[in-house]
């Protein structure tokens, strides 16, 4: 039996494969109509996305077989089903996978079914452009949303200052800081979270200046001298008591919401997203709302863009790639299935389905909802897709040297330095 | 694996003048293989070739969604020469392993020996000492462990009441290791059952001769016991280093998979997971898990060879 | 530990209440986690990480969470209940029957190249999974086993699972060889030493076996992860993975109420067969 599992035989996985689909091996392939679903979610998305399913069912009476994990559980499961040419028919995805997938064909272009199973008509332009990878469409956009500061009023109104509102700045912050100080709010609750491990945060401060964190090339689109600025004003702010310090920040590891600092009571605002004021205040007695990343001086906007929150993409491998096109297309259009949907995955990309969902939003849904449609000058163009090794600079080089200097193990120069020469590297080893 | 010596006498009483080469050959050696076949079929069917798999693999760049490309000793060159997360996940690993080991392996044992004393509300104890092992690494046990040992967490608050200030654990640098060094000492469960089957096997008679013989308690514990259950400890030692070598999913679940802060608790397997799922080099990975099989395999040896001068079989 | 030198009753009795008040202190340590789990899931959803490690009732408690729970998954918790207790229940039994025949060759059969399959049983231990499932998951798919359970069960009755062999090993080479060699004399055969002699003389050892299987396949994670992708054949630790989500919307209150549920059977296994743990050569009639 090991025999069969040779080297050779592994190498040539998929044509095996092909030949175990053909004796009928998984159950799902076996009935023909049904599509396999797989996303990563909560109960709440799972409730809804069900229903949409029976919909979808009601409708064109192919099955939708889904199942669904936790962000952290769902990408191994799907690597480990991908390189067995097992993937799902659909597929959740997500921005910065996006590109990885697309390269390697895990995921199909979608082109050949736009204006026949595929329907996109008053897609939104930009969403629809996040879902390219070499002009070639990949995913469709399940909703957009942005990076958004989470902020609680309840701290705020203990404080006895207005919060943040679209033209705070980072000296509006560190002014609103010192008020938290000596207000002494909840014994010493910070105005805001220490931001410089944030990719996203670093993101947007770097879109207003011009620069960008990645160039269309799929190079860092900044310095060092950008770099050791950006660590400087966090260390600034960690020194005066502005943001939390550095054993604080460490407590959230960067995943679970209940440890960050807003939900664990160490900061007033933090950065989020639109789409989890929701989540975020199912955990907390005190009222929330969002607003937008501070501005680098009054005036500067741009930081912002409307980011597609995750996609649906059909497997590479799935024999029903047609069907499971009309099933986005139901997805996305059908006004019964949007109401279902709500704004749980995002604001939805199309004028009429988002016509149709606002009436029945609750507050916070309304907040994000509001706050997506009126970015204004916040806006910017949307960024190309962040390269292969994005996620990587990101989780082992950006959090972890953040922390260094907040622990005091680098200084700001040394930091930025090191950043940027690093990133290169690790770009490098990628492509 | 040096450890069985050949029992001459009892061979030498099983053979039985054979009729035949071949049938000499059948007697001596079929039995043995008869009942490892399960086994057998399960090793050469399921086990060996992933093994394998994964040895080829860890000469290759392998990114998992397409073929892996050969690569040679890339993978090997890279690790011992250009890889500072490598030396830092090995370090972590290794103090781990020195300070969990043998502080577990002590808890099991002193709880081991104090339940097996014929003391009233025995079941309830042995159930109560094994709780935690049943709770696993889970969730749960992460948000608790998190909000235990955080700035102005439980055990802050009892150190304040000695008037110490402690650091935020779970979260500094600098002790974070720690805390997970102490969640697999109080996970002692596993072991302590181990020792309590190993303190049962122990046959009763020979305290009693020792009693008659006026031997104290505490004689009878260094000439029966400890003799008696050196093979038990010895598997204890073995198994727990093994297992702490190849420990994940504590720092999985409370580091949030990062390793973090600072790559403190940056376990090797871990380190292995987040290069080959988070960045996609399984061929990185394999060569990680082969170069950590050498060094557990190492270590295994040597066990086993010190375990003559120390491990007493019956036989 | 057994440091008594006297025998004073008195004496004898101070001991035992040290050792009763060692054993109380550190049983609250051991069960503090598990109170905080229970409070945890009687608490709405907005206490739970506001309320820090208390253990004390919150006043506005609830069983909310566990209805909750329980109905998730569409397919409702009873069903993973059944699925995990099938599952661990038959790794119990192929455990014990396959380790147990292979560890009787290791520790008291000879045979050319014993020590070799030894070592390479060994080595099975030592390889981090993570970088075998990928091969394992592949091979499997082949056979058509995927989202079935017969690769989390089928590998237990082929004693892939080298601890439990090592284990047994380890007791079998405890037990006297003369009994062996008596009923040899009476002209028993390997199987009838094995099934007369050695396992009666093993309880502790199979029952710390059958504990330890169905526990660690109760709380085991990774491999339903990998195999199972049918929420209706979901085990009860992957339902509890599907509570909390990162990126959005948890149910922590579900996820804790279905943890404390999760605990109830591995609990009570635990209990049936520590009983088993105490018997054995102590007991039974060791003296020949």
């Amino acid at each position: 039996m090991s025999i069969r599992l040779g080297r050779r035989q592994f190498l040539m996985g998929s044509s095996a494969l092909a030949a175990a689909a053909a004796f009928g091996s998984g159950p799902a392939w076996a009935q023909g109509a049904t599509l396999r679903q797989f996303f990563w979610g909560g109960q709440a998305r799972a409730d809804r996305t069900y229903a949409v399913n029976d919909l979808f069912t009601a409708a064109n009476g192919a099955g939708v077989d889904s199942s669904f994990l936790g962000w952290g559980d769902y990408w191994p499961k799907l690597a480990t089903e991908t390189a067995g040419g097992n993937a799902p028919d659909i597929v959740q995805m997500d921005y910065r996978y996006i590109v990885e997938y697309a390269k390697r064909n895990a995921i199909a272009p979608l082109d050949e079914y736009v204006g026949s199973a595929l329907k996109l008509d008053g897609f939104d332009e930009d969403q629809l452009e996040g879902g390219k990878v070499d002009g070639q469409l990949y995913g469709i956009s399940l909703g957009a949303n942005s990076v958004a500061q989470l902020v609680n009023l309840a701290a705020f109104e203990e404080a006895g200052i207005e919060p943040p509102n679209r033209d705070t700045t980072y000296d509006d912050i560190r002014a609103m800081g010192e008020a938290f100080q000596s207000a002494n709010v909840r014994g010493g609750i910070r105005v805001i979270a220490d931001g410089s491990g944030s990719e996203p945060m670093l993101d947007n401060w770097l879109r207003q200046k011009g620069l960008a964190l990645y160039t269309a090339d799929g190079q860092l689109g900044f310095d060092a001298d950008a770099a050791i600025e950006w660590f400087t004003l966090w260390q600034g702010f960690r020194n005066d008591g502005i943001c939390v310090t550095a054993e604080d920040q460490a407590l959230d590891t960067n995943g679970p919401l209940e440890t960050t600092m807003v939900v664990m009571g160490k900061s007033a605002m933090m950065p989020s997203n639109s789409n989890q004021l929701v989540a975020f205040q199912t955990l907390m007695t005190d009222a929330l709302t969002i607003t937008n990343y501070p501005r680098i001086a009054e005036g500067v906007g741009g930081g912002h863009y409307r980011k597609p929150s995750m996609f649906f993409s059909v497997g590479g491998s799935s024999a029903n790639k047609e069907l499971a096109a009309e099933y986005l297309s139901f997805f996305v259009n059908d006004l019964e299935a949007a109401k279902v949907l709500g704004v749980e995955r995002g604001i939805p990309c199309i004028e009429a389905t988002r016509e149709a969902v606002a009436p029945d939003l609750n507050a916070a849904d309304q907040i994000a909802l509001e706050f997506v449609a009126n970015l204004g000058d916040l806006l910017g163009p949307l960024p190309p897709p962040p390269p292969a090794a994005a996620g990587e600079i990101d989780a082992s080089l950006l959090r972890v040297l953040s922390q260094e200097v907040a622990f005091g193990a680098r200084s700001p120069e040394d930091a930025g330095q090191y950043f940027v020469s690093e990133a290169a590297a690790i770009l490098q080893r990628a492509s | 694996m040096a450890t069985q010596v050949d029992n001459t006498a009892s061979s030498g009483a099983g053979r039985v003048a054979p009729p035949s080469f071949w049938s000499g050959v059948w007697q001596n050696h079929a039995p043995g293989y008869l009942f490892l076949l399960p086994w057998l079929i399960g090793f050469l069917g399921l086990t060996i070739g992933p093994i394998l798999t994964s040895f080829y693999l860890s000469f290759t760049h392998f990114d998992l969604l397409t073929a892996p490309r050969w690569a040679g000793l890339d993978n090997y060159m890279r690790m011992f020469t250009n890889d500072p997360k490598f030396a830092a996940s090995m370090r972590v690993t290794f103090v781990f392993v020195i300070f969990s080991v043998p502080l577990k392996l002590a808890f099991a044992l002193g709880v081991a020996l104090l339940l097996n004393r014929g003391m009233k509300g025995l079941p309830l104890y042995r159930a109560l000492f094994y709780l935690p092992s049943l709770l696993g690494a889970s969730v749960a046990i992460a948000i608790l462990w998190r909000q235990m040992f955080a700035g102005n967490g439980l055990v802050n608050q009892v150190l304040a009441n000695f008037g110490i200030q402690g650091p935020s654990w779970i979260s500094n640098p600098n002790t974070s290791l720690w805390t997970l060094i102490i969640l697999a000492v109080w996970q002692f469960g596993s072991p302590m059952i181990i020792f309590l089957a190993g303190l049962r096997q122990i046959p009763q008679d020979m305290y009693e001769a020792a009693s008659l013989d006026g031997a104290s308690k505490w004689r009878q514990f260094w000439k029966i016991t400890l003799p008696m259950l050196t093979p038990v400890v010895f598997f204890n030692a073995i198994i727990q280093t093994i297992e702490a070598f190849k420990s994940f999913t504590p720092s999985f679940i409370i580091s949030g998979g990062t390793g973090g802060p600072i790559n403190s608790t940056l376990f090797y397997t871990l380190y292995l997971y987040n290069e080959a799922f988070g960045f996609f080099r399984m061929g990185y990975a394999s060569a990680l898990a082969w170069v950590l099989l050498a060094i557990v395999a190492l270590f295994t040896a040597f066990s086993f060879l010190s375990s003559k001068y120390w491990v007493h079989y019956d036989d | 530990m057994t440091v008594v030198t006297g025998s004073s009753p008195t004496r004898k009795k101070i001991m035992s209440i040290i050792a009763h008040v060692l054993l109380i202190g550190a049983s609250i340590v051991m069960l503090y986690p598990l109170l905080w789990l229970m409070a945890s899931s009687f608490r709405p959803e907005n206490e739970i990480f506001t309320s820090g490690v208390s253990v004390l009732p919150s006043p506005n408690w609830s069983i909310d969470s566990y209805i909750r729970g329980w109905n998730g998954l569409r397919v409702g918790f009873g069903q993973l209940f059944i699925n995990s207790f099938v599952i661990s229940i038959l790794s119990v039994i192929g455990n014990v029957i396959a380790c147990s025949l292979a560890a009787y060759a290791f520790a008291r059969l000879e045979f050319a190249g014993r020590r070799f399959w030894f070592a390479m049983m060994l080595m099975t231990l030592m390889l981090p999974y993570q970088v075998t499932l990928i091969p394992q998951y592949v091979f499997f798919l082949n056979l058509g086993w995927v989202n079935t359970i017969l690769p989390l069960v089928v590998p237990k009755f082929l004693a892939a699972d080298a601890f439990f062999i090592f284990l047994m090993v380890q007791f079998f080479r405890g037990l006297p060889k003369e009994l062996d060699e008596a009923a040899r004399m009476d002209g028993a055969g390997p199987w009838r030493i094995y099934w007369k002699i050695i396992l009666p003389l093993s309880t502790p050892v199979l029952a710390t076996a059958a504990i330890f299987t169905f526990i660690w396949t109760w709380d085991d994670f990774f491999g339903p992860l990998i195999y199972l992708s049918d929420l209706r054949q979901y085990t009860v630790m992957l339902g509890l993975r599907t509570f909390t989500d990162n990126t959005g919307m948890s149910d922590y209150g579900g996820m804790f109420a279905m943890s404390v549920l999760s605990l109830v059977p591995i609990f009570v296994f635990f209990l049936l067969f520590q009983r088993l743990l105490i018997e054995g050569i102590a007991t039974t009639g060791m003296k020949r």
